[in-house]
């Protein structure tokens, strides 16, 4: 084994492991020597980004599926294994990539991973089956669009990324939902859990010299993930780019108005740009003394809040801002987010607030791999999207920043004339 | 897996606890003082949150700009926030800065400015987010389920307060409040990279600011349940039937607590659960479907809850209901019983990843006067609880539930009819 160099950025960190098994799927794995348990995720490039139109909902509905067993596990026996085991599992879908984890005891990690794998690579997917989760789906799709906020924010995807599949819901389309089958999803699974398309992460309580370690890894080479056929040639991923405009919308049962804006901004695998986004949104709405809250909620107590969200997405990244009030407020509100962004131009941050900000990123980068979830999470991004870079890039990358680069680069992407903007107001 | 705390007292009496979790770099600190919304005093539901809130917002020598920038300059989280037993200052920084941090919390306990520009400002704000909070059918249901729980007792409404109790307050109201604070005990607990060096560093920083008389929290009777409406109904143009089925049960110290929790582990935690597996993986009734019990003081929820459309509000409606007699009137298998006490021990170990989730813990285990070895006393009788034992508490504590329900007019109409027909059956 090689000695770790120093890591300065990540010191408590060591380098993680990679290991790639014959077919091409690879494993990644970091050691937390303070983590209690091992977090296991299989993370496959199966996003509702790689659904064809008539598809929409189905890489959602296929993570419900997965948990509905395979040839030996039957609906639900999963599940109860995993927790009389002492462990959680669970699974999300994204517009990029779908992840099931599971967290459990190093003792029961290898027959966890065992299991985890034959379920997620072998679906059984039987109509029957089918039919019943059908019906959870479209609770799960009722039970989001009772919430108006999320209702707003659909629209603004959907007015914002025209027909790129990250307008599209990732719940899917009521109707498309309503006429899926089994067959459907059995090809969709096909084509995307490749080998090439999967990477399994592990972390936390990993020590190699326990006999806990060495079952583990066997029973992933002697897993479904080994036999995992590679894909062939792959399309290249729709490129992003958000139109801008405006739309005003009133929904039932909101209370506040809100004032919603969309941007496009350089993809994940820019790590250069992503950080400096990071920055950028950071410097504009983290903290009460950064420049949208202050001015906004904390000087002319317009907004009971003003957030902006940035998004890393492999297609084109997104920068969400969401400000919330009351309705004849709207327009002023948006004159002052005008303001503040057109002036940043003329009011460079100060030593003071480019410090800050720079600390706000850092940490919260930092406190996001306190947990071994947070870690497999980070390893499996990287290598899934091939991004080939280590956990402390982001953190040197920050370093590369100035304050008149920020402007220079950064800024502008975030124009006023860029955004579309949504205003939702109650009906 | 053991953890080791370390205990020391500051002049006052504030209890200084704390635990070496090195790797990540950082510190979590809770600030834990007894005494949240249900110490609201009449006619001012909403000021311990709002006394909470203005902490935030200037400290000492520090004002609300000032204040902000020494947290966010170092890229550090504060919080302060009331629930319904205690008010708590939560930090996250990075371990060299705790130095500079840790005793700001301990400023803005003792000695707030609750300058009236500020708590005029987090009052409009609490009131916004009160206002929002109607979005949400399920916390339309929630608060309504309170009342039918606790009444108007100590329990019975929001932290974050009642508009017009709220609209009412000013800084006036919070000084004796503030007076008051640390009377029922406090603790402040450190979890991170810290060593021995550094703690009594931050003991001797802590020191000046102290002189807070305070001590540590003792158990102490919390609040009680009061009867209320047994159905409620809120009409609302939602697609879905919020529902929730909930009874007022029993402080965290006692002895039935735990059957309870090992009831909560069986019937809703994790996706085994006997409410999910027969409510959502059979029947496909619902997507969302658990048990909501958290950690009181005084006379704990315990709350079914599930959201349904409107044509299956009748079935559902009718087997949440089953489900609750079921666990009344049959002992869980031995399966059953197994299954729960492993997802029981389970939870423990998974809600230990982060040093906030484990300065969390500690700060609820010594604020409600229960020790450190409450957990793993739990854990032992965990395993020697028989099913008997959980229908009995089942019996003292949950035979007479409250549902409250929040949805469109014929599902609120279908769940009644299951409510009916459930009562006389």
């Amino acid at each position: 084994m090689p000695l770790a160099p120093p890591n300065l950025l990540l010191p408590g960190l060591r380098p993680p492991r990679q290991q790639r098994l014959p077919n091409g799927s690879l494993t990644v794995s970091l050691e937390l020597s303070e983590s209690p348990l091992v977090c296991i995720e299989v993370w496959c490039r199966a996003g509702s980004v790689f659904e064809a139109g008539h598809e929409s909902g189905l890489a959602h509905f296929l993570e419900h599926m997965v948990f509905k067993g395979n040839g030996t596990l039957g609906p639900g026996d999963f599940d109860r294994r995993i927790e009389a085991l002492g462990g959680s599992s669970n699974a999300a879908t994204g517009f990029d990539d779908v992840h099931y984890h599971v967290l459990i005891e190093p003792d029961a990690a290898a027959e966890a991973a065992s299991l985890l794998l034959g379920l997620v690579l072998e679906p059984k997917l039987d109509p029957a089956d089918f039919e019943m989760e059908r019906q959870v789906v479209l609770e799960e799709l009722a039970q989001s669009e009772d919430q108006p906020e999320e209702v707003a924010f659909q629209q603004l995807l959907s007015a914002g990324c025209g027909d790129h599949p990250y307008g599209r819901p990732i719940l899917g389309l009521r109707e498309r939902l309503l006429s899926h089958t089994a067959a459907d999803m059995a090809a969709f699974q096909q084509r995307l859990y490749r080998a090439d398309r999967c990477v399994l992460a592990l972390s936390g309580a990993l020590d190699p010299a326990l006999p806990s370690t060495a079952a583990l890894h066997e029973a992933i080479a002697a897993s479904p993930l080994a036999a995992l056929k590679p894909s062939g040639q792959e399309a290249p991923l729709p490129a992003l780019k958000v139109e801008p405009g405006h739309r005003r919308i009133a929904l039932p049962r909101l209370e506040s108005a809100r004032l919603l804006m969309l941007w496009g901004l350089p993809p994940a695998g820019d790590l250069h740009a992503v950080m400096g986004a990071d920055l950028l949104t950071s410097l504009l709405a983290e903290g009460r003394r950064s420049r949208l809250v202050h001015r906004l909620r904390e000087e002319l107590r317009l907004v009971e809040s003003i957030d902006l969200d940035l998004h890393v997405m492999e297609c084109g990244s997104l920068a969400l801002l969401e400000a919330i009030g009351e309705e004849e407020d709207l327009p002023v509100i948006r004159r002052e987010i005008e303001t503040v962004l057109r002036n940043l131009g003329d009011a460079p941050p100060d030593p003071r607030e480019w410090l800050r900000t720079n600390r706000l990123v850092a940490n919260g980068y930092r406190f996001g791999l306190e947990s071994a979830g947070g870690v497999a999470g980070a390893l499996a991004g990287n290598a899934l999207w091939s991004h080939d870079r280590s956990l402390e890039d982001p953190l040197a990358a920050l370093e590369h920043w100035n304050p008149a680069a920020l402007l220079h680069t950064c800024v502008p992407l975030l124009a006023p004339e860029r955004a579309m903007v949504l205003e939702a107001v109650p009906a | 897996m053991t953890t080791i705390w370390t205990h020391t007292t500051l002049p006052g009496g504030l209890p200084l606890v704390w635990h070496r979790r090195p790797g990540a770099g950082l510190i979590a600190a809770r600030l834990w003082i007894r005494g949240g919304s249900s110490l609201d005093p009449q006619g001012q539901r909403g000021a311990m949150q709002l006394l909470a809130g203005t902490m935030t917002r200037g400290a000492g020598a520090l004002d609300a700009e000032a204040l902000a920038e020494r947290v966010e300059g170092r890229g550090a989280a504060l919080r302060a926030e009331a629930s319904e037993d205690c008010l708590v200052i939560s930090l996250k920084c990075a371990s060299e800065d705790a130095l500079d941090l840790v005793p700001l919390m301990l400023t803005m306990a003792v000695a707030p400015r609750l300058e009236e520009s500020q708590v005029d400002l987090e009052r409009q704000l609490n009131l916004q987010n009160l206002q929002r909070q109607k979005e949400d059918p399920f916390q339309l249901a929630h608060d309504r389920l309170r009342h039918q729980l606790y009444g108007p007792g100590p329990y019975g409404h929001d932290p974050l307060g009642v508009e017009e109790d709220l609209e009412r307050l000013s800084a006036a109201d919070l000084a004796p409040l503030l007076a008051d604070l640390g009377c029922g005990g406090a603790v402040l607990v450190l979890c991170g990279d810290l060593d021995g060096q550094l703690a009594e560093r931050l003991h001797q920083a802590l020191a000046p600011v102290s002189g807070w008389s305070t001590q540590a929290p003792t158990g102490g009777a919390g609040p009680v349940g009061a009867a209320g409406d047994d159905l409620a109904q809120q009409e609302q143009s939602t697609e879905q039937l919020v529902l929730m089925l909930g009874a007022a049960t029993v402080p965290l110290g006692h002895a039935d607590a735990l059957p309870l929790r090992l009831l909560q582990a069986h019937l809703g935690l994790g996706m085994s659960s006997r409410l999910f597996v027969v409510m959502r993986e059979e029947r496909g009734l619902a997507y969302d479907v658990g048990v909501h019990m958290p950690a009181r003081c005084g006379a704990t929820p315990f709350i079914c809850h599930l959201s349904t459309s409107e044509d299956r509000a009748a079935g559902a409606s009718a087997c949440l209901l089953e489900e609750w007699r079921r666990v009344l009137q049959d002992p869980l298998s031995d399966d059953e019983l197994a299954l729960a006490r492993a997802r029981f021990r389970g939870q423990d170990a998974l809600g230990r990843q982060t040093c906030g989730q484990v300065a969390d813990r500690q700060a609820l285990l010594l604020g409600y006067g229960l020790g450190a070895e409450h957990v793993q006393a739990c854990l032992d009788r965990a395993a020697g609880l028989d099913a008997q034992a959980l229908q009995a508490a089942a019996q003292r504590w949950l035979a007479e539930p409250k549902l409250s329900l929040c949805g469109p007019a014929g599902a609120l109409l279908a769940a009644e009819r299951s409510w009916v027909a459930h009562r006389s059956g």
